[in-house]
């Protein structure tokens, strides 16, 4: 098991510097430049290049770029904040995303498997109707669309929260937007539990387990859920990723200092370093998540532990 | 089956009890309104004690602030924040003019070339520090130094005509070489290439603001990144802030030398990116101003809180002529800016208040020696700007007989925002509507790209926009010589090059209303030649709480001074 994560470790490294390449290059292509103001002329823009070492050949760029990522150096912002070190500026954002996000996932994933459970357990009747309809609707309607009702319903009218994000009422200005987040996650789940319940409930394992006369609870949350976990797990990793990297019409929206509407503001004015630096925290993040998951398999299906250990 | 009806009945009673909620909070709204409002203040109240916690300005702003660096800074947003906290040698009035404000008198030689500013022995930074000429020295050189690469470098260049500013721009001079001196403590002496009739208007544009020497290097890389990275010299201080904050505030500043003047408790300012949730925020009482797109007008434009301001900006079209032989055809420009209805463009589909403009030089900015506005008669130009489709019609025939063809295609090249989308959508209805056989294609482009494709004369008809960086017509027809990087038509008149060197560092300088008058001729031959088309002068269409008084708009500089705003209540 140690050698099979450290092993995941090393390939994850390696995914990871060849995304910062390819990231370094697709910024490259991109069309315009960080500094294409009407009010700039070219003597100005030579000036600018100049002072941000973009005017060198993009092999030195690319090389001290890597080498200030490893001293934890990721650059300054060119437009959003100027010279400002993005460290600085990730740093007070990330951990806003992170909540609101996580927030959203617990909320996202709990209601979900609540859902999908009740679904499958009472198939066909008016319960799982009900919950295939909230599913429907949550997939199919964006989130920005539940952002904006709810901000009208409970934060305009009703005045129950707070209709932007506000750092004196943190948890309270986070539940709007958390809620409006984990709609999609939670239909999803609830999906997914629906239908992966319904094939363990049909297998013959939990004939046997019920004829052996365990029932209630232990049945479904020790043999039923237990099985139908891992899909679910599947799909709940990079939704998790998502969530926690910040919605970017979302926090637009209910006006969070968090990280997606950084990288919108980034991308719209070419911010480069901006732009690299949360993409790769992205692709870091979500390579991470999946090495946990992959972790998880192997403790909630031995089969998977054992038979690697075999290896 | 029974069981499904009664789950049903539940589900419906309880959508039911939620809508009727819904409707019934309208009357709590304003207990709400006020108890957002005190919120807000508390966590004014909390970083510093004022005895006037009730009057705290809460300020909706469509962007994060870009830079608090006052010469790094380039965008409207952070020049009204830096503004908040600094000033500079002179200050907006009410009306724009330039009073003294951290200067307390100035002289001016003879010759125009030579300013003399004699600094207030009150003017301290919240440090304690007294504000020294060497502020200024420093802050003047920071900008023009290379290594700071201030894109606003060339107001002092350029603009500003400060002795030998180019040379230490483009690296040929050091910066101690600047013409900005420190007589002693609270002396500075300025030296110009020329007399600049503006001079003085200048000194309120952030890139001229102070800053402390000593201060800055200790703050390192970190400077005008948080509260304590900054130094306030004027009305607030700023207490809270992170880079690209979206909530920030700031105090009234007591040790300013003009406190007694300055009535609000402070300002909290809150970026909103959302029209709908800033419109919705105001109506809670939560905001004190906010900005109204141009859907919204229909629902607010009778509530006597809705009014409309100058932003400054002119959106015009500007026509390729140096590589589209077919735009180099004088007629054909002039069918095109005849054939173009402003009104309806402002009426019906902007709506925000934007005024539909007919000269290069948009109104409202610029007031000559006699104190009146430059662009005031806007049918100064109606022989070659006006809405005619019958002349259009003729200036198109003639243009088809010069050019031989029938027909015409021209790709536009838009931003990809809301509202210059919708504008170029009606420019093409209408061009194509008055003028048979042209075609317009739109093509959209994120603005950058659009900025880039037009400077580099990569385009047919281009829809862009100027805002004025000074108070001058200058700051317009500077733009139009042979050479400017702003020129994007590649146009070029010896005869209009010549005017211009007069009005900004030839003779004309030491002769304000010969200057006034020629500029008038350089503008005409702009509009005669359909240099560029005029479309309207951009206004922001706001909701400002009745209660409150004195905020000062500018659209130039400094959009928004709240230094002698009231909030009453």
């Amino acid at each position: 098991m140690k050698k099979y994560i450290l092993k995941r470790i090393l390939t994850s490294l390696f995914t990871l510097l060849a995304i910062l390449l390819v990231l370094f290059i697709l910024m490259k292509l991109m069309p315009g430049s960080p500094f294409n103001d009407e009010k700039l002329n070219d003597d100005m823009r030579a000036a600018l290049y100049a002072k941000y070492g973009l005017d060198q050949p993009v092999v030195v760029q690319f090389l001290k770029y890597v080498g200030g990522m490893l001293r934890g150096d990721l650059g300054v912002s060119y437009n959003i904040s100027k010279n400002t070190p993005i460290s600085q500026l990730i740093q007070t954002r990330l951990p806003i995303s992170i909540q609101i996000g996580g927030m959203a996932v617990l909320l996202g994933a709990v209601v979900g498997l609540i859902l999908g459970i009740i679904a499958a357990l009472k198939r066909d009747t008016i319960w799982d109707t009900l919950a295939t309809i909230i599913s429907v609707i949550g997939v199919s309607v964006p989130s920005y669309v539940f952002a904006l009702g709810l901000s009208y319903s409970f934060g305009f009218r009703l005045q129950w929260f707070p209709m932007l994000f506000t750092t004196t009422d943190i948890t309270g200005s986070s539940v709007l937007p958390s809620i409006s987040l984990s709609m999609f996650t939670m239909a999803s789940i609830a999906r997914f539990t629906r239908s992966e319940m319904l094939e363990v409930l049909d297998s013959d394992y939990m004939l046997l387990a019920e004829s052996k006369g365990i029932s209630g609870p232990a049945l479904i949350f020790r043999h039923a859920l237990r099985n139908a976990l891992i899909p679910i797990i599947t799909v709940l990793a990079p939704l998790i990723v998502d969530l926690m990297t910040g919605s970017l019409v979302v926090e637009k929206i209910f006006a969070i200092p968090g990280v997606g509407s950084l990288l919108v503001n980034a991308i719209q004015s070419n911010d480069y370093n901006v732009v690299i630096s949360l993409s790769f925290i992205y692709s870091a993040m979500y390579i991470g998540i999946m090495l946990v998951v992959d972790i998880l398999y192997g403790v909630i299906d031995p089969r998977i532990r054992l038979s690697k250990e075999g290896n | 089956m029974k069981n499904a009806r009664s789950v049903l009945a539940f589900a419906m009673a309880a959508a039911m009890a939620l809508t009727a909620t819904g409707c019934g909070s309208t009357a709590t709204a304003d207990s709400g309104a006020a108890e957002s409002t005190a919120t807000g203040e508390a966590s004014a109240e909390s970083t510093e004690a004022t005895e006037a916690s009730s009057s705290a300005l809460n300020v909706m702003l469509e962007t994060p602030v870009q830079s608090l660096d006052p010469q790094v800074a380039t965008d409207g947003t952070s020049f009204e924040v830096i503004a908040d906290y600094t000033d500079g040698l002179m200050q907006m009035d009410a009306k724009g003019a330039a009073v003294p404000a951290c200067a307390e008198s100035y002289e001016v030689s003879e010759d125009g070339k030579t300013y003399t500013f004699h600094i207030r022995e009150d003017a301290n930074w919240s440090n304690g520090d007294p504000v020294t000429a060497n502020d200024f020295v420093f802050g003047w050189q920071r900008a023009v130094d290379p290594a700071t690469a201030s894109e606003y470098a060339y107001m002092l260049s350029d603009i500003g005509q400060v002795v030998n500013a180019a040379e230490i721009i483009a690296g040929e001079k050091d910066v101690s070489e600047l013409g900005v001196k420190a007589v002693d403590d609270k002396t500075l002496e300025v030296q110009l290439n020329v007399p600049v009739s503006y001079f003085l208007s200048l000194m309120y544009f952030p890139t001229y603001y102070p800053v402390n020497q000593a201060f800055y290097e200790s703050c390192g890389d970190t400077f005008a990144t948080s509260p304590e990275t900054v130094l306030s010299n004027g009305a607030f201080t700023l207490t809270s802030y992170e880079p690209a904050a979206t909530a920030f505030t700031l105090v009234k500043n007591d040790s300013y030398y003009d406190a007694d003047k300055v009535q609000l408790a402070g300002l909290n300012y809150q970026v909103i990116q959302d029209s709908q949730q800033a419109l919705m925020s105001y109506q809670t009482g939560a905001l004190d101003i906010t900005l109204v797109n141009g859907e919204q007008v229909d629902q607010v434009k009778d509530d006597p809180a809705f009014d409309s301001r100058g932003a400054g900006y002119l959106w015009y079209i500007s026509p390729n002529m140096g590589s589209v032989p077919e735009l180099a055809n004088v007629n054909l420009r002039l069918a095109m800016t005849f054939a173009l209805d402003r009104e309806a463009i402002c009426n019906d589909v902007l709506k925000d208040g934007s005024a539909a403009t007919f000269t290069a030089v948009p109104p409202q900015f610029a007031t000559g020696p006699d104190g009146s506005d430059f662009s005031a008669d806007q049918t100064k130009f109606a022989d070659s700007c006006a809405y005619d489709p019958e002349k259009a019609a003729s200036y198109y025939e003639t243009a088809k007989q010069e050019l031989g063809v029938d027909s015409f295609e021209f790709d536009m090249i838009v931003d990809s925002d809301d509202a210059p989308q919708k504008v170029a959508q009606v420019v093409k209805e209408q061009l194509e509507t008055t003028l048979p056989g042209l075609t317009i294609n739109l093509v959209v482009e994120p603005k950058k790209q659009r900025v880039e494709d037009m400077q580099n004369g990569n385009f047919e008809l281009g829809l862009t926009r100027w805002g004025p960086d000074y108070a001058d017509p200058m700051t317009y027809l500077g733009m139009w010589t042979t050479g400017n990087s702003n020129n994007y038509g590649l146009w070029s008149n010896a005869d209009y090059d010549a005017v211009i060197d007069r009005c900004s560092t030839g003779d004309l300088c030491t002769d304000p209303e010969g200057r006034w008058s020629a500029m008038y001729d350089a503008e005409k031959i702009v509009m005669d030649e359909a240099v560029i088309f005029p479309l309207y002068t951009q206004c922001n269409a706001e909701m400002i709480n009745p209660n409150v008084t004195g905020i000062e708009f500018h659209p130039v500089a400094l959009n928004r001074v709240y230094k002698n705003a009231v909030k009453a209540g």
